[in-house]
């Protein structure tokens, strides 16, 4: 991917590392350097992981990685090795929107979404553990996603429909339908 | 498609001994726990990195909390979040670790981050190593040739900074288990709550029997030099005497100003820092006080 110089195309030696995204088997080859960014976003094309800052501030890179939210810019890809990693691709079936994307599309929170990869399974993050947040407890879980469009009153809203939608039992919905 | 990004090998090890003769063998390792602060350091160039050894698969050795012959002893690879769901911060006598959790950067970042590594940062700011020295912690390092045990207060040399030597690696950290009536409370202050960094923090330990303060351990960000010490005088002055509105305020006027020299910067300038500095001690000690009596 970078442009490495001649001499030092042996010094970086190719890593195979195995990794389960979204419920499929991948084996790729990464550099040392790489990170599961790199690796998720140019090499398996699930470009639903999105580089904001590359420093762990923004939290527009997030990807639940066993389970647990991480920053994908700070984790080395041969650190992932062997993982299961959930990426926003991962979350609903083909054609089929996730409680939590209604619920966004339901507040009129999207403006222009580039966070909303991080935001959504920063809130998959905060449901899985606790189907019914307060206003503090959803701030907390998302105080990590920076949103420069400033939708973040509408998250909270959104938080609490998705948490609503899926204690009715309502996981996913189609996408037709999916603006009122 | 060019990515500007630094380029280093990752030296993956397979046990602790396998790390420690890694790391007595090659002077070019530089030991990595979450990653959370070496990694941007690295990529915003002010670490120059050849090879870093990946600490992570030692985890299975080293992230732990254990609690016996009274004594707390945290895995150098325990992550922040791991810290936080433990049954140790619900412990009323370290509500000062919960006060951490709450205001610790963020969610995500919290499950990278590591205890040990949050030591070994040796940055001002750095919550936990501000309350290992008021809960008087100790630093393990473990090389090739042995282990040593060093107190906290005594880690820091300076900025990024420790008494760690290149062939060692901070395996744990330890301390005793405080007394019954006593509890530890931590302020940090920022204008914001997601990846708060602190204008001034502030950390407290302190025991109280019949409201005379028995033992009292105070520890800021910074009183002069680039990483988080302890108040000594400040603490001789309270020690022994009766908790009052009025002791506290002699403290605070009279001894902690000329301890404490804080600097100016883009973030805050020192008169507002030291004025910070009164106000949160005396937040802090208000705090411990009442959840000693039984408050939150």
């Amino acid at each position: 991917m970078s442009v490495i110089p001649r001499e030092e195309w042996d010094k970086y030696p190719d890593i195979e590392i195995t990794l389960n995204v979204n419920g499929k088997d991948y084996k790729v080859k990464v550099k040392p350097y790489e990170r599961l960014l790199d690796v998720l976003r140019y090499k398996l094309g699930f470009t639903g992981v999105k580089e904001g800052c590359g420093r762990g501030e923004c939290g527009a890179c997030v990807v639940l990685m066993d389970g647990k939210l991480v920053p994908s810019c700070l984790v080395l890809a041969v650190r992932a090795n062997g993982s299961k990693v959930l990426t926003v691709e991962g979350l609903a079936p083909e054609g089929k929107l996730h409680a939590i994307q209604k619920a966004l599309l339901d507040t009129y929170a999207v403006q222009c979404g580039f966070c909303f990869p991080g935001v959504i399974l920063a809130i998959k993050a905060l449901l899985d553990r606790n189907p019914n947040p307060t206003d503090e407890e959803i701030k907390d879980a998302l105080s990590g996603q920076l949103c420069r469009c400033g939708s973040y009153l509408r998250f909270i809203k959104a938080v609490k429909l998705a948490a609503q939608y899926i204690r009715e039992g309502k996981e996913y919905f189609d996408e037709s339908g999916a603006r009122g | 498609m060019v990515i500007c990004i630094p380029r280093f090998n990752v030296y993956i090890p397979k046990d602790v001994s396998d790390a420690l003769n890694a790391l007595s063998q090659r002077k070019d390792l530089i030991p990595m726990g979450g990653g959370s602060d070496l990694l941007v350091l690295i990529r915003s160039g002010i670490v120059k990195a050849d090879t870093v050894l990946d600490l992570w698969p030692l985890r299975k050795e080293l992230a732990y909390i254990k609690r016996e012959n009274g004594t707390v002893r945290i895995g150098a690879l325990t992550t922040v979040s791991e810290l936080c769901e433990s049954d140790l911060i619900k412990d009323v006598r370290y509500a000062g670790l919960a006060d951490v959790c709450k205001k610790f950067s963020t969610p995500f970042i919290r499950n990278i981050a590591t205890v040990g590594g949050n030591v070994g940062a040796a940055h001002p700011l750095s919550d936990i190593a501000l309350m290992l020295l008021v809960l008087n912690g100790k630093v393990k390092l473990l090389s090739k040739n042995g282990e040593r045990e060093v107190n906290i207060a005594k880690f820091f040399k300076g900025k990024r900074r420790t008494v760690r030597n290149h062939d060692e690696i901070i395996a744990e950290v330890s301390f005793t288990e405080t007394p019954p009536n006593s509890s530890t409370a931590f302020i940090k202050f920022d204008r914001r709550w997601g990846h708060a960094m602190g204008y001034v923090l502030v950390g407290a330990y302190m025991q109280l029997r019949d409201n005379i303060i028995k033992d009292v351990r105070i520890a800021f960000d910074s009183t002069g030099n680039p990483y988080p010490e302890r108040v000594w005088t400040t603490e001789e002055f309270l020690k022994g005497k009766e908790f009052s509105d009025e002791l506290i305020k002699q403290a605070l006027n009279n001894v902690l100003p000329k301890e404490m020299k804080r600097i100016t910067d883009y973030r805050a300038s020192a008169e507002y820092r030291l004025d910070l500095s009164k106000v949160l001690l005396r937040r802090a000690l208000l705090k411990i006080k009442s959840r000693i009596e039984g408050g939150g």
